[in-house]
């Protein structure tokens, strides 16, 4: 009996670490040290300046493609060159964990 | 037919009007080194008020929060040179780079707005004075070590005059401090200085490295990453 729920209880756990979007992509942590943060403000509805749009809230899908987008440099307007520089520091699975954190925020 | 004319273009200046004062003015743009007649770091601009203030260490801390976001709070900024390591930094050095990136004379977009946001002078003063306090961490970002001898050889030869044995600068001549400083910022950087896209570059300098191959500058830029200046540093283990 013990050696089944010592299995299961490590299963439980390798599932846990295996899983996509597991511990280490938390979108609340990724915000802040991917430095999101610094431009879009601590609520994703305060930019430091006003030409930076408001993001808490948006459409997931849509901030998933400005987010490629802007990294691709697919788009290229406005003050993408501001965001330009600091997307390497995100990779697809941590775009994807950024824009499901953002789009559940209280717009 | 002729009123129909009138209206159009009547509309038409309203509109372009409007979309004048709908569009928001682009980051400004300061001629630089690419223009005739520049002088590096003249006596004049936003920097000079906050050059002769005071400024307050324990008020910096409270305007550094801000810029922590990206550079941490220790001031070591991220070791693949995305963000600069400032802890340790002349207060002189940072309110010039600050003050160049708000007139648009060092072309900084990301900076841009934080650099906005130091108007006033004496925040400006106050946060440089903080950031120089920072004891310099010792674990920022390398080159590959390959080629050191090399790096050491241009160094003593040609940087050392001004930047220092420690890589220590000199406030006083605005020179800023190398040691601590992230492998490949200071590569980024010295790569645009030789190539003219560091605008509000030291002429004196850009003679220097325009003699310099890629591999020059990656040699050089390894050694420097390894100097320690102890006055200003922070413990081996700091972070």
């Amino acid at each position: 009996m013990r050696r089944v729920r010592t299995i299961a209880v490590g299963a439980a756990l390798a599932m846990l670490w295996a899983a996509p979007g597991g511990a280490e992509l938390d979108g609340a942590v990724l915000y802040k040290e991917r430095t999101c943060i610094a431009c879009h403000g601590p609520d994703a509805k305060t930019p430091i300046l006003p030409t930076y749009p408001k993001i808490a809230g948006q459409n997931e899908q849509y901030i998933l493609q400005q987010m490629n987008d802007i990294k691709s440099g697919a788009r290229n307007n406005g003050n993408t060159p501001a965001m330009a520089g600091v997307m390497h520091l995100v990779d697809e699975a941590e775009i994807a964990a950024l824009a499901k954190y953002i789009s559940g925020l209280a717009p | 037919m002729r009123t129909t004319r009138k209206i159009q273009a009547t509309v038409g200046i309203a509109a372009l009007v409007a979309a004048a004062a709908w569009a928001q003015p682009p980051p400004p743009k300061k001629t630089g080194i690419e223009g005739e007649g520049y002088v590096w770091n003249e006596d004049a601009g936003e920097k000079m008020e906050a050059l002769e203030l005071t400024g307050d260490a324990v008020n910096g801390e409270e305007a550094y929060e801000v810029c922590s976001a990206c550079h941490l709070p220790s001031g070591a900024g991220r070791p693949d040179g995305t963000f600069p390591q400032l802890a340790g930094q002349h207060t002189t050095v940072l309110i010039k780079q600050i003050a160049d990136i708000r007139e648009g004379l060092r072309d900084n977009p990301i900076m841009y707005p934080f650099a906005t946001t130091l108007i006033d002078p004496q925040e400006l003063a106050d946060v440089s004075a903080y950031i120089q306090t920072l004891p310099i961490p010792q674990d920022n970002g390398r080159g590959s070590g390959t080629n050191l001898e090399k790096g050491k050889e241009l160094y003593d030869a040609n940087c050392v005059e001004c930047h220092g044995n420690y890589g220590e600068g000199d406030a006083a001549k605005f020179y800023p401090v190398l040691a601590g400083q992230h492998y490949k910022y200071m590569l980024r950087q010295v790569t645009d200085i030789r190539d003219g896209r560091r605008r509000n570059a030291n002429p004196e300098m850009v003679k220097i490295v325009k003699k310099y191959t890629d591999e020059d500058l990656d040699a050089v830029v390894d050694y420097m990453s390894r100097l320690e200046w102890p006055e200003r540093s922070g413990a081996a283990d700091a972070k």
